[in-house]
């Protein structure tokens, strides 16, 4: 099978995307709060987004993406059957999530990338397993539920973490200060190495996101080895890099021109905490939510005196986006996967 | 729904914070203030159109600090969280609020009657209006303290200082209230020059500048409620 067969073609493209998103919206994100607090300037950012992203796409998405790839869904047992199976349905969930995530996008809805494509990847194994492909007590249902879990604790552990770490900032430094400003100055300098920390972290996870199913696709046509090749996680790394220098810089502006509150001693706590809980998750090869667990940082700061005013009612919205992102993109996939199948591709 | 700006981002959490309102809204009610000792001035030397002009100008000050606490309450919905109870803090907003508008209610009440009293009169409504302007002045200072506590998110030190604020505002309020019994007494003995629409005249205008000092006291007080309960 030859790199230039128009379905890998494709599946490259809409995995190109899907980083082109990732890198947009999420990336952007993460590196928001960066620049709201004042401690770097968006050019800063996106150099320092830029190589971090990369590099912890590079060095340290491996794990995260073969769970994408092939923790849900035995891609293995599919491809006896057909290789090209794998390869149209990795299009197929790849194809919904990208749907997904546009339209909350569009929206300026709370949706996860994370979310969409694990939702999606589910799809496309039920499908399989529907037109008897495969059993259904073939998915990996532990696994599923480990990473569904992981959802929920990751944010808590979010907040938790940022909460011990401004307390303790608080409680040492800044009551001991007659001038909390100047306070505030010293730590830019700890803030710029939570913003390296924080894209490294969020390179590591959610580029998984863009090319899990790629590598599962190539995987199945035997382009790609058991370990996953560096160009595959250099693609995603590069699209994610796209993504925030075309389009993320705006998002980034808006976030840093509307969260003034988060000084260098908030922005610090909660990326710290963020970035932690993102790389112990890369780690336990977890998907996980960078922009939900930023979320529960950020309450986790507020639940410890350090902001101003914290809206809750964000906490429903996540609920929602995520009870309602699963199911949607699992069933946009299964009917695109079910499609594709059926026009005989 | 915010405008379309196709972000899906952290945004949301960040609620608009109350503080800066806050502080802006106690200023205006500084500005309400500041002209109606410009105002008591012109009435004392007989500058009616002065009065008159002022009084206007309050009007508009007054409207805007109005619109800065509708802003600050609606904003304020059961899902925010705040380093204070949000019940605190509207306690404290509502007499804040009062020192604009009854400045406007003195203001208006200047234009009704023109001043007919003997000199050492005038003086002590002079005296009054000085002391409660800087009742007021004391109190804005009080209130802009409170960018400091969230710096350091309510020290113990800066909660001191703060404590040590409103304890002054109080003393002064209670210098006022002295100035004001004098003033209403002066006006008594000298009602026989004044006559009786006079006499009502000044010992309600009395009233109405003390209860500025009253309320800017007030406030100091549930700001140390809402700082102390937290």
């Amino acid at each position: 099978m030859s790199f230039f067969d128009p379905l890998v073609l494709l599946l490259v493209a809409a995995g190109l995307y899907m980083a082109w998103n990732i890198g947009a919206n999420d990336l952007a994100n993460a590196m928001g709060t960066s620049v709201g607090s004042g401690a770097l300037s968006i050019k800063q950012v996106i150099i320092i987004a830029a190589l971090f992203e990369f590099g912890g796409a590079v060095l340290f998405g491996k794990r995260v993406t073969s769970t994408i790839a092939k923790g849900i869904v035995p891609i293995d047992s599919i491809s006896l059957i057909d290789p090209h199976l794998v390869t149209i349905g990795m299009l197929a969930a790849i194809l919904a999530a990208g749907f997904w995530i546009t339209l909350a996008t569009f929206y300026n809805l709370p949706v996860s990338t994370t979310h969409s494509i694990v939702g999606a990847v589910l799809g496309f194994g039920l499908m399989a397993a529907y037109n008897g492909m495969i059993g259904y007590t073939e998915i990996n249902w532990t696994v599923l539920g480990k990473i569904v879990g992981s959802w929920l604790v990751s944010p808590l552990l979010g907040a938790f973490i940022a909460y011990i770490i401004f307390s303790l900032i608080r409680y040492f430094v800044l009551q001991k200060t007659d001038d909390p400003y100047n306070i505030e100055k010293k730590f830019v300098i700890l803030q710029i190495m939570t913003a390296c920390y924080i894209a490294f972290a969020h390179g590591s996870n959610d580029v998984a996101n863009a090319v899990g199913p790629l590598y599962a696709g190539l995987h199945s046509l035997e382009m790609a080895d058991v370990g996953i090749p560096l160009w595959v996680m250099a693609l995603g790394g590069i699209g994610m890099v796209i993504g925030l220098a075309t389009w993320g810089y705006r998002v980034i502006e808006t976030i840093g021109t509307r969260i003034t509150e988060l000084t260098p001693t908030r922005g610090f706590s909660a990326e710290f905490a963020t970035a932690s809980v993102v790389v112990l998750h890369s780690y336990s090869s977890l998907p996980i939510s960078t922009t939900h667990t930023l979320v529960g940082s950020v309450i986790g700061v507020g639940l410890a005196g350090g902001l101003a005013a914290v809206d809750l009612s964000v906490i429903g919205k996540i609920i929602v986006s995520w009870i309602v992102t699963v199911p949607v993109a699992a069933l946009t996939s299964a009917l695109i996967f079910a499609g594709l199948l059926g026009v005989g591709i | 729904m915010i405008k379309k700006e196709y972000i899906r981002s952290v945004l949301n959490v960040f609620a608009s914070s109350p503080f800066k309102p806050l502080v802006i809204h106690a200023n205006k009610g500084g500005d309400c203030v500041r002209k109606l000792n410009e105002s008591l001035q012109a009435y004392c030397n007989g500058d009616m159109e002065k009065v008159e002009a002022l009084n206007k100008e309050i009007d508009v000050i007054e409207h805007e600090a109005d619109v800065i606490k509708q802003t600050i309450r609606s904003e304020l919905s059961s899902s925010i969280m705040l380093p204070v109870h949000a019940n605190d803090l509207l306690n404290f907003l509502k007499p804040q609020d009062s020192i604009s508008d009854d400045s406007q209610e003195v203001a208006f009440w200047l234009t009704v009657r023109k001043f007919e009293a003997p000199d050492e009169i005038s003086e002590g409504f002079c005296e009054l209006m000085k002391k409660t302007l800087e009742t007021v002045e004391l109190y804005e200072d009080l209130v802009s303290t409170l960018s400091e506590l969230l710096e350091t998110s309510f020290s113990k030190r800066d909660v001191e200082d703060t404590l040590v604020l409103v304890t002054r505002v109080e003393e002064m309020e209670h210098q006022v209230d002295i100035i004001e019994k004098n003033l209403v007494k002066l006006i008594f003995q000298n009602e026989g020059v004044i006559g009786a629409p006079g006499v009502y005249h000044l010992s309600r205008l009395v009233r109405g500048i003390g209860d500025i000092a009253d309320k800017a006291e007030h406030a100091a007080d549930r700001l140390r409620t809402m700082v102390l309960r937290r």
